[in-house]
């Protein structure tokens, strides 16, 4: 009877029903992988040979899209550590880092002036691994940045823009560019005074262009100043214009590298500058899979575990300083670390580098109304550079590679390379700008922005005092040395007041320095700490000088709460 | 081993090692909220009391005592008790501290107790509505007056103020610092020290002060106009008649009772070192 059912429901026998799962199974896994059965995918985890022909590893190539993207394979000398250093791959990992954690601080994030810093701030203190992904989410933006360089610096110094590749290094370049913005646009977001001032500053360049000039400003601040406009124009920029440009020109990139012309093979394999055995074996295939996907998969685990390992023992924290302040410039204003070089350029004013060049050969002239520095420096200039980057490949037309060949080539690599540092370090606020000796001094112990010594005195050092600069020798302990405390989560007890003494004597000694310099003279100075209220102390820095027979005074108040942060 | 095997060694112990670092983490995180959390209270309270220095004890005094005549003191009892109540504010203090601050008011609950019979009394400061202050400014400075109830309720004695930049030995110090204590300064613009702007500016005031009462000195002017402001008023500055028809200086008359004499005369040494260029 049960074989008559079987056979009008055509069902078929015990026997065949394993064979007819397993062709289920294999369709299924096929139409998902592409055309890999289960057989080759357990094959490709073991490292065997393909098990059909032709190989199915290639097929993939044709039947994905995720698969075509990518290379059927890479020449073994291509794939040379040494040769790539995987800063390509790592620039696009941590695109990839970027784009991830970016979405989930989407969710948190408020683009508006009256709620921007205060998002942060919750994102910070109530968002379960928050912090974690905002430190991550900034440290890949400066891996980026730095990977990008790099490998740019390595395409270069290999001379891999050669031979067809010029397009290349085109698409390269506006990723550069990109990959700034990017950066640039979401250091505004958090709306604290790092940011206002660094982009208020930078978008300021355009402001001295010539005609458009102040209507570009506008334009990109969406206002005279940067207000609810500009931050959503900049948080629009970073979040939707420039995600999507950067997947464009990686993809129109990444695929001329991948299907195209490959990644360069090194210039002395190239050029047979090595053994026949080597070339033989630089010039031999690597499939992508199942080697280069393996690679690429231990590249994915080593990148994720430096980053987590990073962020998440907080060798890498994401600054964030006080709430946006149109009205208080700080005192020492620094763009992020990547626009030094043209912020130092901006030092630089050429006016007067031609005045006196001109009044050598007896010329008198006035440049400074023409000559404006920061349109030469800012607006000129830069795009200048970029073009010679866009150039390159069409100015060196030496055909050679390897670098003793192309010495002209690599002198000026590295002599740029130079020419960056020294820009670099002359766009830092130490360089070229004087700060009164008062202020100077009261900034260092306490600066505007972050922690400094006088913020990290532990609360119960903070004993009440007028303490003046002159009148306590040192040895001496400002709390005496019947004063002892034990501190939080630490069992020595500690005796005195060794931080808040560290701090009044490094303010004595520099200010009598100074006095004795003639930067301060007829100084006289105190320290007052105040009981405030129950929690808070305020502790007072005040300095008076002579400057000829007026007196100045400069003084700074600062309120420490028992349960501020202590270390940075 | 081959480089293949290594990697996917090496890459698998990686994958645990970064769960286990986020596991790790996970169990950590609650506290650091927490943490963080006391962390931005704290700086919260910092922020507030810089904002509060800086825009409040001009008419509040430098601790937030509250100055006679002027405003109210803000770490009495009073306002964490009964304050509330009285004027009928059903949220909870420090909303009530927001909405005072923001709006400001334009007449005082307590007309009785303040200058000009509290017209104008508190201004406004929220951004919002024309004032200076942004939302997260004075949303600290709510925090940082709320963070008083220790004091105010007695849960904790209330140190002795040090005063601390004052020379004592210097009747001119003193007497600066008298004005400031005194709320003379909340009304009364000086150059390089105060910006009031509700009663007259005193730059040169040593010297104006010979010229407007025949017979009296400059001393004894300035003395008469702080303890009897209504004897002689500059113009502009009446700010109503009592009913006797008497005019009523818009300066509070209660200064006689609070100012004892000596620091008086430190106040008026100190004026009188403002003489006209």
């Amino acid at each position: 009877m049960l074989n008559s059912i079987r056979q009008r429901l055509n069902i078929p026998p015990r026997e065949e029903w394993r064979d007819r799962i397993n062709e289920m199974i294999d369709t299924r896994v096929r139409a998902i992988m592409a055309g890999l059965s289960l057989k080759e995918l357990r094959a490709i985890a073991r490292g065997d040979p393909p098990t059909e022909r032709p190989n199915p590893r290639y097929k993939v190539h044709t039947s994905s899209f995720w698969a075509h993207i990518r290379p059927r394979y890479y020449l073994e000398g291509m794939t040379w550590f040494t040769h790539t250093f995987r800063l390509g791959w790592f620039t696009m990992f941590f695109f990839a880092l970027e784009v991830i954690t970016g979405l989930i601080l989407m969710v948190y994030y408020i683009p508006h002036p009256d709620q921007a810093y205060q998002s942060i701030l919750e994102i910070e203190s109530n968002v379960f691994f928050g912090k974690l992904f905002r430190d991550a989410h900034r440290l890949g933006a400066e891996a980026m940045l730095i990977f990008t360089v790099l490998h740019m610096l390595r395409t270069y110094f290999t001379g891999s823009y050669k031979a067809g590749r010029s397009f290349t290094w085109l698409t390269g370049v506006i990723l550069l560019g990109i990959t700034a913005w990017l950066s640039f646009s979401g250091y505004l977001l958090p709306w604290d005074q790092l940011a206002y001032w660094a982009v208020t500053v930078g978008t300021s360049i355009t402001e001295s262009g010539p005609v458009v000039g102040p209507a570009v400003n506008i334009l990109m601040r969406g206002g005279v100043d940067i207000a609810a406009n500009g931050l959503l124009r900049f948080y629009l920029q970073h979040v939707v214009l420039f995600p999507l440009l950067a997947i464009v020109f990686i993809s129109v990139h990444y695929y001329k590298v991948s299907r195209e012309h490959g990644i360069s093979l090194p210039a002395k394999v190239e050029e047979n500058a090595l053994p026949e055995e080597e070339i033989k074996e630089a010039n031999r295939r690597i499939d992508l899979i199942p080697d280069l996907l393996s690679h690429e998969l231990f590249l994915v685990a080593l990148g994720i575990f430096i980053v987590i390992f990073l962020v998440g023992f907080n060798f890498y924290g994401a600054p964030l300083e006080t709430h946006a302040n149109p009205q208080a410039t700080p005192l020492d204003t620094k763009a992020p670390w990547y626009f030094w070089w043209l912020q130092g350029m901006l030092k630089i004013d050429p006016a007067t580098i031609l005045e006196n060049l001109l009044a050598r050969i007896g010329v008198n002239v006035q440049l400074g109304e023409i000559l404006n520095s920061k349109f030469i420096m800012g607006l000129i200039i830069p795009p200048i550079l970029v073009f010679i980057l866009v150039a390159i490949p069409y100015i060196d037309r030496n055909p050679n590679r390897m670098a003793r060949k192309r010495p002209f080539a690599i002198v000026w690599g590295v002599a740029w390379v130079f020419v960056l540092i020294a820009l670099s370090y002359m766009g830092l606020p130490q360089f070229g700008i004087e700060t009164p000796a008062a202020t100077r001094i009261i900034q260092d112990l306490a600066p505007e922005e972050g922690l400094g010594e006088l913020r990290a005195i532990p609360f119960e050092e903070l004993q009440q005092g007028i303490y003046t600069v002159g009148e306590i020798a040192a040895g001496d302990d400002l709390c005496g040395r019947d004063f002892s405390y034990y501190p939080k989560d630490d069992a020595n007890l500690v005796v005195g007041c060794p931080h808040l003494n560290s701090v009044f004597f490094e303010y004595q000694e520099r200010l009598l320095k100074a006095e004795e310099e003639g930067a301060l003279p007829g100084m006289s100075a105190v320290m007052v700490v105040e009981d405030w209220q129950p929690d808070v102390k305020k502790v007072t820095l005040s300095i008076d000088w002579l400057e000829g027979q007026e007196e100045k005074n400069y003084e700074k108040h600062y309120f420490l709460h028992q349960d501020r942060p202590r270390s940075e | 081993m081959r480089r293949v095997q290594f990697e996917i060694v090496l890459g698998t112990i990686l994958v645990f090692l970064s769960t286990a670092i986020i596991i790790y983490l996970g169990f950590k995180e609650e506290n650091r909220l927490e943490e963080y959390k006391a962390e931005q209270v704290a700086e919260q309270i910092e922020f507030g009391a810089a904002v509060f220095e800086a825009n409040c004890t001009r008419c509040h005094g430098s601790r937030a005592q509250g100055i006679a005549g002027l405003a109210p003191c803000l770490r009495c009892e009073e306002l964490f008790t009964t304050r509330l109540d009285d004027v009928g504010w059903e949220g909870d203090l420090q909303s009530y501290i927001i909405s005072v601050v923001s709006v400001g008011r334009q007449v005082s609950t307590r007309p009785q107790l303040y200058v000009g019979g509290g017209t104008p009394a508190m201004p406004t400061w929220s951004e919002k509505y024309n004032g200076p202050l942004r939302d997260d400014q004075i949303r600290a400075v709510a925090a940082y007056i709320m963070n008083f109830e220790p004091y105010a309720l007695g849960e904790v004695p209330t140190p002795e103020p040090l005063f601390g930049l004052v020379d004592e030995s210097d009747p001119l110090s003193r007497g600066r610092a008298y004005m400031a204590q005194y709320g003379c300064t909340g009304c009364h613009a000086i150059s390089g020290f105060s910006q009031g702007d509700v009663g007259p500016v005193l730059d040169g005031i040593a010297t104006r002060a010979e010229t407007r009462i025949e017979g009296y000195t400059a001393e004894e002017y300035i003395h008469e106009s702080i303890i009897k402001p209504y004897a002689y008023i500059v113009e502009g500055y009446q700010s109503g008649v009592d009913e006797a028809g008497n005019p009523i200086s818009a300066m509070p008359n209660t200064f006689s009772e609070e100012i004892p004499e000596d620091q008086l005369n430190d106040i008026i040494a100190f004026l009188m070192t403002l003489t006209e260029e």
